[in-house]
């Protein structure tokens, strides 16, 4: 009964939103009709996606997306983004319509977004149901490694029709990994344990595109073979683990290395590194900065 | 009085104690406790040769399984004496820290402290007994009606308590500091993972003070137990002993939540199957809860340190998987 009473004037509300959102576009789209042409693009997915040929009101409710739409320089697009977007500063002074996991569906659809961007590592998938029903077009990111991370660059340069900033961008990451590939070739691979929270002990497993990152930067992830993404480790398996040296994800929970580890060789050998967690958490566009960061602490001799 | 308490399923207690056959249960209960100490430090996530330890191995057995063994003994003791005491009092055999929110109200004392006196390492158990003791007295007030307290306005107290607890606590997540607080969701379903010995020095401490004074109040509990106008008439001051059991539960409660967030229904199980065995004379079921408590907490602990090693789950998991279907049975008994 209660519950019946609260959403009524919500109900309301929504209500008198679409209307005039109705009212509003109805009038536009006599003017503009022959210029407003949509066209049909596919998502990580699979999922057909019908979006205007130009799209002028996006929202990102992810900051790996946010970090993307900026770096092919769609950034002015963006209307609404989540209060996790922090980078670049610009993204801070958009609309905040949600925290990445309970956005607020009346300030998306009262922003009137062409589009609304969702990556998979939030978890949405719900929520981009309920924006389905009010006739939202969703887009949808889910990329599997490190290239189809960087691949997802070329499809916001489809999206936003800067093709070009993205290209050249791409290439230019590819060319930084590729140096670091070069680099580390060779180099005995270090052998790392990424602590994602001290109490309780979370690190990355399996499914954690950071066990590639690691790879990739001339290590190895101590915790490659246990399953889930970011799972709780049991504390006599971390200290029998042995790392040779301990990567933070730098929070506020997580600035020193668990005291388990305080006779590993990485602990010993002073090879404990603290690398901005937003910047090593974010399948985005930066995650070639913090492997830079990360080839460097583990071969200083190579760079 | 005791006629308005008629679905009352706590009987008083018949026979004497002290007999043989209780000291015989007291001396196997014990051995058993040791037995499942022993066990539980031979399992784990990584396998130790006992015979042949060499520095890590001492350090994995000593720093880090042994404190969280001893840990989990100290509060599952912690927690069954509460739930003894607090059934006891209130003549219901639903009343248990955790349905009663008690652990909640700890829980929140907890992260309060944690939010606004992160450096003063007092203040967890401190906030934790102060929230366990207003979710005690707030619960105690909603159930006492004027037809006396009956098992359904207890639980369906608890039930408010919990909720408006839980709203809270959902406040301070999403409005303090996210990373600040984010290890607590793990801590919320009773976790052991951050045993550390000093942790474990103070829980004992509590457990075995809290053991020791309810066990003293045991006789007027039994008296109370009849109903609490006969107990004044037997010179029972009840009003004391209320407080007494009230604070003693919510010291035992705040310092076991402090330690391991909360691990429920091990107040509601353990002394339900130590009545099984022994019956309802509180001179008994308190110092037995208190072996058995240990017992069930070490146990499902190490179920939630090696069934899916080395990944870990919540001990708060395991204790419910169990509880959750022994107090549906409860109920409909009752």
């Amino acid at each position: 009964m209660l519950r019946n009473f609260r959403l009524q004037p919500k109900r309301l509300v929504v209500a008198v939103i679409l209307v005039s959102a109705a009212v509003t576009f109805g009038c536009e789209s006599k003017i503009n009709q022959p210029y407003s042409d949509t066209r049909e693009v596919t998502d990580d997915l699979g999922r057909t996606v019908s979006v205007p040929n130009r799209i002028e009101r996006a929202i990102s409710l992810a900051p790996n997306l946010t970090e993307m739409i900026f770096a092919v320089g769609a950034g002015g697009k963006l209307v609404g983004v989540t209060t996790f977007c922090n980078y670049p500063v610009e993204a801070q002074q958009i609309r905040k319509v949600s925290d990445t996991q309970t956005p607020n569906i009346e300030s998306i659809i009262a922003l009137k977004p062409d589009i609304v961007f969702i990556s998979t590592a939030s978890q949405l998938e719900t929520f981009m149901q309920t924006l389905e029903a009010q006739k939202i077009a969703v887009y949808v990111t889910n990329p599997q490694n490190v290239d189809e991370i960087i691949g997802n660059l070329r499809q916001f340069g489809t999206l936003f029709q800067s093709e070009g900033k993205a290209e050249t961008l791409i290439s230019e990451l590819f060319r930084r990994i590729a140096e670091i590939g070069r680099k580390v070739d060779g180099q005995e691979k270090v052998r790392i344990f990424v602590q994602i929270s001290n109490e309780p002990l979370f690190t990355i497993g399996s499914e954690s595109f950071l066990t590639e990152i690691i790879e990739r930067s001339g290590g190895v992830s101590v915790t490659k073979d246990v399953a889930t993404a970011y799972p709780k480790l049991s504390k006599e398996t971390a200290l029998a683990l042995n790392p040779e040296a301990i990567i933070l994800s730098d929070s506020d929970d997580n600035k020193e290395p668990n005291y388990v580890f305080k006779n590993s060789p990485a602990f010993r050998n002073g090879k404990i590194f603290r690398i901005n967690a937003d910047m090593i958490s974010r399948p985005g566009p930066r995650l070639v900065d913090a492997m830079e960061q990360l080839a460097t602490a583990l071969h200083p001799e190579k760079f | 009085m005791s006629s308005g308490l008629s679905n009352n399923r706590i009987k008083p207690p018949a026979t004497a104690c002290g007999s043989d056959r209780s000291l015989r249960l007291g001396g196997s209960l014990i051995l058993l406790l040791l037995i499942t100490l022993l066990a539980a430090a031979l399992l784990g996530s990584e396998r130790l040769s006992f015979f042949d330890l060499n520095d890590q191995q001492r350090s994995i057995l000593f720093d880090i399984r042994l404190p969280r063994i001893l840990l989990g003994a100290c509060v599952g003791a912690s927690l069954a004496v509460a739930g003894a005491g607090l059934q006891a009092l209130l003549r219901n055999p639903l009343a248990e820290p955790y349905l009663l929110g008690v652990s909640n109200g700890a829980a929140l004392g907890t992260m309060l402290a944690f939010a606004f006196f992160e450096s003063w390492s007092f203040a967890r158990p401190i906030f934790a007994f102060a929230g366990a003791g207003i979710a005690t007295f707030a619960v105690y007030q909603m159930a006492k009606g004027r037809a006396g307290m009956n098992v359904e306005r207890l639980v369906l107290s608890g039930v408010i308590v919990t909720t408006f607890l839980s709203s809270i606590i959902v406040l301070m997540t999403s409005l303090l500091d996210a990373a600040k607080l984010r290890g607590f969701t793990f801590w919320l379903l009773g976790d052991l993972s951050q045993a550390t010995i000093d942790g474990f020095y103070f829980t004992l401490a509590a457990a075995v003070v809290g053991t020791i004074v309810l066990s003293s109040q045991a006789k007027a509990l039994n008296l109370m137990m009849i109903g609490e106008r006969d107990a004044f008439d037997f010179g029972v001051e009840v009003g004391r002993v209320r407080i007494i059991v009230f604070s003693l539960s919510s010291i035992l409660v705040g310092t076991a939540v402090a330690a391991s967030g909360s691990v429920g229904y091990v107040g509601l199980i353990v002394p339900h199957l130590v009545r099984l065995a022994i019956g309802s004379d509180n001179r008994l079921v308190v110092p037995f809860s208190a072996i058995s408590g240990a017992i069930f907490v070490v146990l499902a602990d190490t179920v939630a340190r090696t069934a899916i090693a080395p990944r870990e789950l919540p001990v708060g998991a395991i204790t419910a998987l169990i509880g959750a279907p022994l107090f549906i049975y409860l109920l409909k008994r009752s």
